[in-house]
C-alpha cells in the first residue's frame, strides 16, 4: 500500500527528469483540438452554453429519438428543406434521430449525446472565430490541409480525424455562428452516419422533443407549483407560517431530478428551520406540526420519483425521522444547501 | 488569428507546472503501485494537451483535470489501458522513490480503513474532500453530478465517517501539509 502522500510531498519528490521528459513527450504528439484563445476568455465555455441556447444557435437533444421522430415527424421534404435554408437561425433547434442516444450534457462543454462508449459532442461559435478554428483544425494532419469536404445539416463542413475513431468537423458560418460537431468512440462510416441524423427542427417541435425529465425555462415556476402541490396533498401543509415560498422561475437545475431537489429541498429546508426554531423557543406546537409535516416525506410523490435515480430523498428521509424522533438533525443546512 | 505552436505550447507548460503535483498525487493516493500514478498522469495530461480548449480557466481547472484524471483511472483499473507510451522515466522514478517517504501522508491509516468501510460511493466523494481538499461544489465538476446531490451525499458520508471513528478517541495523524486540511479540523469546522 503506497502512503497517501501530499502534494507538498509530492512536490518534492526528485522526479525532475520524469516530470520534464514527459511534458515534452505529451507536446512531441499530435497538436491539440483547439487553439488555446478560449482559456484566456474570462470565463469557461460551460457557465456560458445556455445564453447563445437561447439567443440564436439553438442546439437541443432528444432522448429515445428514434421513438419521438417517428411519432412527430414533420413533412420529411419539408423539413429537409427547412434545414437547408434555415440552419440555426432564430427559433430552430436540433434533435438526434438515432437509436440508443441519450443526452449526456446540457452544461460542460456544450451540448453532448452519449451511447455507450461513443459521444457525440456540437458547440457554436460566433462567425469571427470560424476562420481561426479552421486554420487551427488544419494542423490536425501533417503539413497542415483543408479537411475532407462534407455537409452538416445541408450545409457544406470540413472533416479531420483525429483518429480512426475520432473525428471532427466544423460547418460553415450560417446567421452569425457556426458549429462544430465532434464524434469520439466511433469510426468513420459511423460518424458520417450519425452527422446524417441530426435534424433541424422548429422551436416548438424542439420544445415538443425534449425528455419528459428535462425542465424548460419557461416551465420552472408551473413545475415547482406542480411538485409542491402533490406534495402538499400528502403532508396537508404549505410552506411554514411566516415563511413565504420562495420563486423557482429561476435557477441552474435542468433535469428533473435537480429541479425535484431545488423544490422540495426549499420545502424541506423551511420545515427543517421551523423545527429548529421550535425547539429552540420551546414551541411544542410548532415543533409537533413540523415533525407531522416532515414525517409524511416518504409519501412525497417528487421523492419517490428521485428515489429512483439517486440518494437524495434518503438524506430527507434520514433528516425527517431525526425530527420524528425529537431531534435538530446536524449539519441539515449544509446537507441540503438550505440557505 | 490562429494561436502559433509556440504559444499553445506555453499554455499548456502553464497548466503543468501548475498541476502536475496535484494529478500525480491524485493518481498516487489511489494505485497500488506507484509507477502505476505514472501511467494515471501522464495520460491525463495527454488528454488535457489534446483537450486544452476545452479545459476551464481557473479554480475550475484543477476539478476539471481531476475529473479527466479520475476517468483515466477508472480505464486502468479496468485494464482497459495499455500501458501508456509515455512518461517511462517517471515511472521508473515513482517506482525508486516513492517507497522511502512514509512521513508525509494525508491521512491516519485507521480512518484510511474506517472509508473503506462505507460505500464505494461515499468513499469517493470523502477521498476527493479530505484528500484533495475539494467542496461540494469542485467535488460535483469532478463527478459530473449536480452539486445539489453532491452536497448531501458528502454530508451524510463525513457523517458515516464520524460514527465509524467515534469510538477511537486518538488525535489526527501527522500532517506536514496544510492540504488537503486535516480530517478532525474539517469535522470541527463544519460540523459542530
Amino acid at each position: 500500500m503506497i502512503p497517501k502522500l501530499t502534494d507538498d510531498a509530492i512536490s518534492r519528490l526528485p522526479l525532475e527528469s520524469g516530470r520534464a521528459e514527459l511534458l515534452e513527450e505529451i507536446m512531441s504528439t499530435v497538436a491539440p483540438d483547439r487553439q488555446t484563445e478560449p482559456l484566456a476568455n474570462p470565463a469557461p465555455r460551460r457557465t456560458r452554453w445556455v445564453a447563445p441556447l437561447a439567443a440564436a444557435a439553438v442546439v437541443a437533444g432528444l432522448a429515445g429519438g428514434t421513438l419521438w421522430w417517428q411519432q412527430h415527424r414533420p413533412d420529411p421534404d419539408g423539413s429537409r428543406h427547412a434545414a437547408a435554408s434555415l440552419g440555426l437561425s432564430q427559433g430552430r433547434g436540433i434533435v438526434l434521430d438515432a437509436p440508443g442516444w441519450q443526452v449526456d450534457s446540457l452544461t460542460g462543454d456544450g451540448l453532448r449525446f452519449h451511447n455507450g462508449g461513443a459521444d457525440l459532442e456540437i458547440n457554436s461559435y460566433d462567425a469571427k472565430d470560424y476562420d481561426s478554428y479552421v486554420v487551427d483544425r488544419e494542423h490536425i494532419v501533417d503539413p497542415p490541409a483543408p479537411g475532407e469536404p462534407i455537409t452538416v445539416l445541408g450545409r457544406p463542413a470540413q472533416m479531420w480525424a483525429y483518429s480512426a475513431d475520432d473525428h471532427t468537423a466544423i460547418r460553415e458560418v450560417e446567421d452569425g455562428h457556426w458549429l462544430e460537431v465532434r464524434g469520439s468512440g466511433m469510426d468513420r462510416a459511423a460518424y458520417l452516419d450519425l452527422l446524417g441524423r441530426l435534424r433541424v427542427v422548429s422551436e416548438h417541435v424542439f420544445e415538443a422533443s425534449l425528455p419528459d425529465s428535462y425542465v424548460t425555462e419557461n416551465d420552472r415556476q408551473s413545475t415547482a407549483e406542480e411538485i409542491l402541490g402533490k406534495i402538499q396533498e400528502v403532508s396537508g401543509a404549505g410552506f411554514p407560517d411566516g415563511t413565504a415560498a420562495p420563486s423557482f422561475a429561476q435557477g441552474d437545475a435542468k433535469d428533473r431530478y435537480q429541479f425535484g431537489a431545488e423544490v422540495v429541498g426549499a420545502y424541506t429546508c423551511a420545515w427543517l428551520e421551523a423545527f429548529d426554531n421550535a425547539k429552540t423557543h420551546q414551541q411544542a406546537e410548532q415543533a409537533a406540526e413540523a415533525a407531522r409535516v416532515l414525517g409524511t416525506s416518504r409519501q412525497w410523490p417528487i421523492l419517490q420519483q428521485m428515489d429512483v435515480d439517486g440518494d437524495y430523498p434518503e438524506v430527507v428521509w434520514d433528516y425527517a425521522d431525526q425530527v420524528v424522533a425529537g431531534q435538530v438533525p446536524q449539519g441539515y443546512r449544509e446537507g441540503l444547501g438550505c440557505p | 488569428m490562429a494561436l502559433s505552436l509556440d504559444e499553445r505550447e506555453r499554455a499548456f507548460r502553464e497548466v503543468y507546472a501548475a498541476h502536475f503535483d496535484a494529478i500525480l498525487g491524485f493518481a498516487l493516493r489511489r494505485v497500488d503501485r506507484p509507477e502505476d500514478a505514472g501511467d494515471v498522469t501522464a495520460d491525463t495530461f495527454l488528454v488535457a494537451w489534446r483537450r486544452l480548449a476545452h479545459a476551464p480557466q481557473g479554480p475550475d481547472l484543477r476539478p476539471w483535470l481531476y475529473g479527466v484524471a479520475r476517468r483515466v483511472l477508472a480505464n486502468h483499473r479496468r485494464g482497459e489501458r495499455r500501458r501508456s507510451a509515455l512518461g517511462d522515466r517517471l515511472r521508473r522514478e515513482l517506482s525508486t522513490h516513492v517507497p522511502d517517504l512514509s512521513d508525509d501522508v494525508v491521512q491516519r491509516a485507521d480512518v484510511i480503513d474506517a472509508m473503506r468501510r462505507l460505500s464505494a460511493r461515499d468513499q469517493e466523494v470523502l477521498e476527493l474532500h479530505l484528500w484533495e481538499g475539494l467542496e461540494s461544489r469542485e467535488i460535483a465538476e469532478v463527478l459530473g453530478l449536480a452539486t445539489a446531490v453532491v452536497r448531501p451525499r458528502l454530508s451524510r458520508a463525513r457523517t458515516r465517517l464520524r460514527e465509524l471513528l467515534d469510538n477511537d478517541p486518538s488525535p489526527p495523524g501527522h500532517h506536514l501539509s496544510d492540504r488537503p486540511a486535516p480530517l478532525t479540523a474539517e469535522l470541527t469546522r463544519k460540523e459542530r
